[in-house]
């Protein structure tokens, strides 16, 4: 990888992290602090975004660029784990559960409806 | 004893600035510039203010501003002198100021002023850990209290204070043991005056409040309502209510802890603000002191919800906690002289102590 691509990563992987936090703040702002509705927010329409990059077959530095950099940092595994864990220290095991459960089928979900879409353009 | 000290307390956010830097810093620093007798700096764990944001350690990106307190004790005329500068500060949040009364030194048989009868909210105040204790001091306070008989007790974790004039603040990579901590306990004054002697005797440089509280409910039994307070005293100056609501970790209301559920219902209603505070170590009623444990999924800790209104406001705010608590928890009220609302354009409300006998 060439200098320039490095300093994609780095900006491009900001920019994924601050969509990200405005996302999250606006939709947890929004709908209240009962369910991490802003984590699965971003997850699923990173998953969605990243199906379709792959069903685009996108490669190389690009898919370096948009795939690992920009969605990489969008997406968020460890805050999805660690609000499932505040769900359930705060005796919420129901939410807590849901909250695995949702986000596993329709970030599933979204990750294929993506790639079919990317595929058929 | 002192009778005649102040006690000053700032609601705000941990991030709020100053052009100077941090405003906790700022304040922190005020108070211990003035070497005063207690003060302490907590961070809350979820609240909102008069614009009815939610800050909440719940989630991420909800949690970068969480309400904090600063308490800060001391007499009458040290407050005073302090409090311009205090006020100087061009910031959000609110500042209310309580008489109370002050216990250091030597503590022989106490005999409580008539208006501490009814109840009494006792604030111990202690550093993190002591060579003189092979527990923790708040360890070995709740135990005293708990075989006492005292009804409850809380102990809350600051990161930086002072006591006795000296400044400690919590650092990421250090032992941290001179940092203060306070443990509030409400009782029967009897029952409390009694123990007095007995706390002044465990700890090496005792630092003790007491205030005047009614205790309005415990554990869903309603024991009186807040006093009905008008809205100004005789000479026009505001009055202000205060109400405190402590619940265990564990106690839920519709699925969600209680404490959570309080700040949702008042975030919904017109209150004016409310601010949590999760304690690492206390009791409630026969329950002997408890934490949390380290292999655990669940909390167990207890948690104290502060609010700050209009008496008016307060009546109805205490209507909604009034049906929440209708198994767990002790709810009290206070009479608050004084409270002034700050934004960065505008202050309401004045700092002169309000008079009224109840």
């Amino acid at each position: 990888m060439s200098g320039w691509v490095w300093a994609g990563v780095a900006a491009l992987g900001g920019a994924g992290a601050c969509s990200r936090f405005l996302l999250d703040s606006l939709i947890a702002g929004r709908f209240g602090r009962d369910f991490p509705l802003g984590t699965l927010t971003v997850n699923a329409s990173g998953a969605l975004l990243l199906g379709l990059l792959t069903g685009l077959a996108l490669e190389g530095n690009l898919l370096v660029l948009a795939g690992t950099a920009t969605l990489g940092s969008y997406t968020t595994f460890s805050t999805w784990m660690l609000e499932t864990h505040r769900l359930a220290e705060d005796a919420e095991v129901p939410s807590a559960f849901i909250n695995i459960v949702l986000s596993l089928a329709i970030g599933i979900g979204a990750a294929a409806l993506g790639r079919t879409i990317g595929a058929h353009t | 004893m002192n009778e005649d000290c102040l006690k000053l307390t700032t609601y705000f956010g941990e991030r709020d600035r100053t052009p100077e830097g941090l405003l906790a810093d700022e304040l922190l620093d005020i108070y211990g510039g003035h070497r005063l007798q207690a003060s302490v700096l907590l961070r809350g764990v979820e609240g909102f203010g008069r614009l009815h944001h939610m800050h909440t350690d719940r989630l991420l990106t909800l949690s970068e501003d969480l309400p904090v307190v600063s308490i800060a004790v001391d007499t009458r005329e040290r407050i005073e002198s302090m409090l311009d500068v205090v006020l100087q500060i061009k910031r959000r949040g609110l500042i209310t100021i309580e008489r109370s009364r002050l216990l250091t030194g030597e503590i022989g048989p106490v005999q409580l002023p008539e208006q501490l009868g009814e109840a009494t909210k006792l604030t111990v105040y202690v550093g993190r850990e002591d060579r003189a204790f092979r527990t923790p001091p708040f360890v070995a306070v709740c135990d005293l209290l708990h075989r006492r008989g005292i009804a409850g007790a809380t102990a809350l974790l600051g990161v930086d204070g002072t006591m006795g004039g000296r400044r400690a603040r919590a650092r990421f990579f250090a032992g941290n043991a001179g940092v203060p901590m306070m443990i509030i306990a409400v009782g029967s004054g009897e029952r409390i005056a009694r123990v007095l002697p007995e706390l002044g005797a465990l700890l090496p440089k005792p630092l003790l409040t007491l205030e005047r509280v009614r205790v309005c409910k415990r554990d869903g039994e309603l024991l009186a309502t807040p006093h009905e307070l008008p809205g100004t005293d005789e000479h026009g100056l505001a009055i202000w209510q205060k109400l405190m609501v402590y619940t265990s970790h564990r106690a839920t209301h519709n699925g969600r802890p209680l404490h959570m559920e309080i700040i949702r219902r008042l975030r919904e209603s017109d209150a004016a603000g409310a601010t949590c505070l999760r304690g690492i170590w206390g009791f409630h009623g026969d329950h002997p002191p408890h934490g949390d444990k380290f292999f655990q999924v669940r909390r167990h800790v207890p948690a104290v919800t502060i609010a700050v209104d209009t008496p008016e406001r307060t009546a109805r705010s205490f209507e909604i906690i009034d049906e929440l608590t209708h198994e767990h928890g002790l709810v009290t009220s206070e009479m608050v002289p004084a409270m002034s609302a700050m934004s960065e354009a505008e202050q309401r409300g004045g700092l002169r102590l309000a008079h009224h006998d109840f």
